[in-house]
């Protein structure tokens, strides 16, 4: 099979950026895992979409307020209620969608928060050096000991009941140090190039440097580590959620997974135990495998390709 | 000698790391909204005990004095008491820190064994059934919702099946029962961790498989494996005494990365399964607002963390003989 | 009979873009006790004829056509089990890039005992550990590092090292491939010369692999120059290096200053080594020879003979 190089020979002027992503995204097409990732992330999405129909058709839908009339209870699924009722007759599929809606916010925000803040302090670190570097790597191995979830429950133990926005924050800021790592050693390597020490001969100062001619090289390793961060944050929020420290006020799949074992449930209602817990599974396992697809769409070495001599 | 050097220096590295969140402890609990007094102080003791104690902990004082007794405490085990059970904190820390070790351990040995095991077979047979079966049972396990995964191992096993208890840790009829010795005693926790440690090995092992299938796959392009091969060493002896023992090296460096992982995942294990360990500890007393309790829980916890740390960069310095000359 | 007699021998690669003829026919003898010392550039087959002789080939690798035949017995229709047997024992390998040959997790001394062990159960391990002993001596390295790790070892000490371990189970041939392109001028020059005396100490056969003519050239008796899978010229020592004949030979030779100088790696021949996935049907050295007639690119060239035991498969010789 020829490689796809045509592409690229066709248009010098083009972008950088915009050849290698075409490059990449012909590898990520031949890559299964990659496929059935996006895929199953692309039916959260439509979830998380879909999560304003249910309210929006009636109100005995709301995930949080709704009231069937006929039924108060937990009960099974039946035509109105295609995944049943929970405990205060609220209707579970409605729930459900809206969970994904708070699993990609939460995800979303927490990644692109922790991506912010590794990516400017593993760029500084990295150029400034020294005091600075050690200082920030430092601080960086102290955070990655300590175990996030335990972390939130104990602040929240000292400021009480956390909002969500709040609960984001906390996890961004102790997941930036894995970003840092990396991109720490990125900038390092980058910062022996030419161009670079071109820009300090013509009197850019380190700001300048740092955010607008080392950044846009780093980037695009810092959004394939998103993938990964956008997992752990989902699961830390459901895990909160799920022991009763999330945020009341928002319905997660972690929250409904509460709601189930709390009240006594658990034994008798699969059709509330089961979905959320398959919903968060499923995510982690589709951004996993587009995480792993994209692994090997950024490092050449990890491509199956045969070996010649 | 580098390996006593080395262990020298992590050792110090982790007692400063220690130092620091005992420092951050105590400016969260001292500087947090609300009054420190009723943080540390259980409102339902008598005056003069509450005075005693706010001397003892020295709550009245400026900062910087209420640091160092803080430390003066904290060397003294004087942890407060909790007010949830009203013992001091130390002693119930100390009471659960053996189940939570117990637990936690067993696990970690336990999946890291597998998943080296399974990973090395899984990597042998490459592209066959085998691998494939292997790879994904290791992906979908892995990803799977902790707490959900308990939840539903419990209502299959426990609750369907009845083969399991639900939860706990000891059956109180076996404790109690004076006749009984060290081994039906033991046996008896045995039963009881095996819901709670399936859990926690069927979520871990996965990572460790696919680590060693990838480190093994790559071990086996090594020049030092053709040798083997030249050599004419047959393929069984090359895989297993040449290939595994480099091949599992990172391994152990990542069960040292995913500690803080675990620990959750620990915690949240022994929530569901009621398990009396630090991390449920942790869990009840913070919705309890037991502060004194929740702080020392916590403290114990990144203890924990950072001397597994420690055991796991040892090992790995064991076994590699690039760090240890 | 000669000890190893390599006839037509063909091998290629199964690559994704294509089938690539790595070595296209090639035949060579070599007696008990000579040296026969391959030459050529990166990528000319040379490495691949000393894999396919230990039956080391990679998975997407195969031999096509020919026969190598180890004192009589043609080892490609061997069974894995009796290859297994041969290798080390009869025939073994110095690899290229010693520097990663030996296994970082176990200690040298018993790597090199464990060759011995395989092939003779009947040795006791610390009768294994005397030989190994014998061996440190032969090649000098100082006993005190029999119980070291490879990494504590040096550049030159690795390779001998590496050379003791070929020479565990005395074999009758051994092939030597770059064994000294990672190290210092100096160092190479003794670990030559070592190389040398075990030969003579041992009536060793080898074949020497190099890209570098005048290493060959000191250390073997016949040469034979590779050129894009080809045995484009082979003969004894002098012959060769004296009046050479092909045309790739004369460039090789001409491209290296004699007595004193610098050495140079890179041997600066204009144009590039054809597509080994498609191969011209002529000569495959045509488009950058220095005189091509009309129907070297047409005709594949034939060998010729230019002096007893010298030939050169060329059309214009």
């Amino acid at each position: 099979m020829v490689s796809k190089q045509n592409e690229n020979s066709m248009g010098p002027e083009r972008h950088p950026w915009v050849s290698s992503f075409l490059e990449g995204w012909s590898i990520f097409r031949q890559n299964l895992l990659g496929k059935i990732g996006l895929t199953l992330l692309v039916m959260f999405a439509l979830m998380a979409l879909c999560s304003y129909i249910p309210p929006w058709i009636s109100p005995i839908y709301d995930p949080m307020t709704g009231v069937d009339p006929d039924i108060t209870s937990c009960s099974g699924p039946c035509l109105r209620h295609w995944l049943g009722t929970d405990f205060m007759g609220r209707d579970i599929l409605s729930q459900l969608l809206a969970g994904a809606r708070i699993a990609f916010m939460v995800g979303i925000s927490a990644a692109v928060m922790s991506i912010v803040l590794g990516v400017s302090i593993g760029m500084t670190a990295g150029y400034m050096g020294r005091f600075i570097d050690t200082l920030l790597m430092r601080l960086a191995d102290m955070i990655m000991v300590m175990p996030t979830l335990l972390v939130v429950l104990l602040l929240s133990a000292v400021f009480g009941q956390l909002n969500i926005w709040t609960i984001v924050l906390i996890i961004a800021l102790f997941r930036w140090p894995g970003v840092s790592r990396i991109i720490r050693g990125q900038t390092l390597s980058l910062k022996q190039r030419p161009f670079i020490e071109a820009a300090k001969v013509a009197g850019a100062s380190h700001f300048r440097i740092i955010f607008i001619h080392i950044m846009p090289n780093v980037l695009p390793l810092a959004f394939l580590f998103m993938t990964f961060r956008v997992t752990s944050a989902i699961i830390t929020e459901a895990a909160l959620a799920f022991l009763g420290f999330g945020d009341p006020g928002t319905v997660s799949w972690g929250m409904m997974l509460q709601w189930v074992w709390k009240t006594g449930h658990m034994f008798q209602a699969p059709y509330w135990l089961l979905p959320p817990g398959i919903c968060i599974s499923l995510i982690t396992l589709s951004f996993y495998m587009l995480g792993r697809a994209m692994d090997e769409v950024l490092d050449p070495r990890l491509r199956k390709e045969d070996q010649t001599d | 000698m580098e390996l006593r050097k080395y262990i020298t220096k992590r050792i110090i590295q982790i007692i400063i790391i220690f130092f620091v969140i005992l420092t951050v402890l105590f400016l969260l609990f001292r500087l947090a909204p609300g009054d420190p007094v009723s943080m540390m102080v259980d409102p339902d003791m008598t005056q003069e005990d509450a005075e005693m104690l706010i001397v003892q902990l020295g709550l009245e004082q400026p900062l910087g004095m209420q640091y160092l007794i803080y430390l003066k405490n904290f060397f003294t085990g004087h942890f407060g008491f909790s007010f949830h059970y009203g013992d001091p904190v130390v002693d119930i820390i100390w009471d659960r820190l053996p189940n939570t070790v117990l637990l936690f351990t067993t696990s970690i040995i336990l999946s890291a064994l597998v998943g080296v095991f399974l990973g090395k077979i899984a990597s042998w047979h490459k592209g066959k059934k085998v691998d494939s079966i292997m790879t994904i049972g290791a992906l979908v396990t892995h990803t799977v919702f902790l707490p959900w995964l308990a939840l539903i191992l419990i209502w299959i096993f426990a609750y369907k099946f009845g083969w399991f208890p639900i939860n706990g840790m000891i059956s109180e009829e076996v404790w109690l029962d004076p006749e009984a010795g060290f081994i039906s005693r033991a046996l008896d926790v045995m039963y009881h961790m095996v819901l709670p440690l399936s859990t926690l090995f069927l979520i871990h092992f996965g990572a460790y498989l696919l680590i060693m299938r990838s480190s093994m796959l790559e071990t086996l392009k090594e020049d030092y494996i053709l040798t083997a091969r030249a050599k004419g060493l047959e393929e069984k002896v090359i895989r297993d005494h040449h290939a595994a023992p480099n091949a599992a090296l990172p391994v152990v460096t990542s069960v040292g990365l995913s500690l803080a992982f675990s620990i959750n995942g620990g915690a949240l294990t022994e929530t569901v399964f009621t398990w009396p360990g630090i991390g449920r500890e942790l869990v009840s007393s913070v919705s309890q607002n037991d502060y004194p309790l929740a702080q020392a829980c916590f403290l114990m916890i990144a203890g924990v963390v950072l001397i597994s740390n420690l055991v796991v960069d040892v090992l790995y310095a064991y076994l590699d003989p690039r760090i240890r000359y | 009979m000669a000890l190893l007699e390599v006839d037509n021998l063909s091998i290629g690669y199964n690559t994704k873009k294509g089938y690539l003829k790595a070595v296209e026919k090639v035949s060579f003898d070599l007696e008990a006790g000579a040296s026969l010392g391959f030459v050529g550039e990166s990528g000319c087959g040379k490495t691949t004829i000393g894999m396919a002789l230990m039956g080391l080939l990679p998975p997407n690798g195969s031999v096509k056509e020919g026969r190598i035949l180890f004192e009589g017995k043609n080892t490609l229709e061997m069974t894995d089990e009796e290859l297994r047997k041969i290798r080390w024992r009869e025939m073994a390998m110095i690899f290229q890039a010693a520097m990663n040959a030996l296994n970082p997790v176990q200690r040298v001394g018993n790597q090199i005992a464990e060759a011995i062990l395989v092939h003779d159960p009947s040795v006791e391990k610390d009768q294994a550990m005397d030989q190994v002993e014998n061996l440190f001596r032969l090649v000098g390295i100082p006993l005190d590092r029999l119980r070291d790790y490879p990494h504590q070892y040096s550049g030159g000490m690795k390779q001998r090292a590496v050379i003791a371990m070929a020479l565990a189970c005395r074999p009758k041939l051994i092939i030597a491939d770059e064994p000294t392109t990672a190290l210092d001028v100096i160092v190479q020059d003794q670990i030559l010369g070592e190389i040398k005396e075990l030969q003579k100490e041992f009536d060793l056969s080898i074949i020497f692999i190099s890209h570098d003519i005048s290493i060959v050239a000191h250390m073997c008796d016949h040469i034979g120059v590779m050129y894009a899978g080809q045995l484009v010229e082979c003969g004894p020592r002098e012959g060769v290096f004296e009046s050479p004949a092909h045309p790739y030979t004369k460039a090789l030779l001409s491209s290296f200053p004699t007595v004193t100088g610098k050495r140079s790696d890179l041997i600066p021949i204009p144009g590039e080594t054809p597509n080994l996935v498609v191969p011209p049907h002529g000569c495959r050295f045509c488009d950058r020879c220095s005189g091509p007639e009309a129907s070297c690119s047409t005709e594949p060239p034939q060998w010729v003979e230019i002096a007893p035991g010298h030939r050169a498969l060329c059309c214009r010789c």
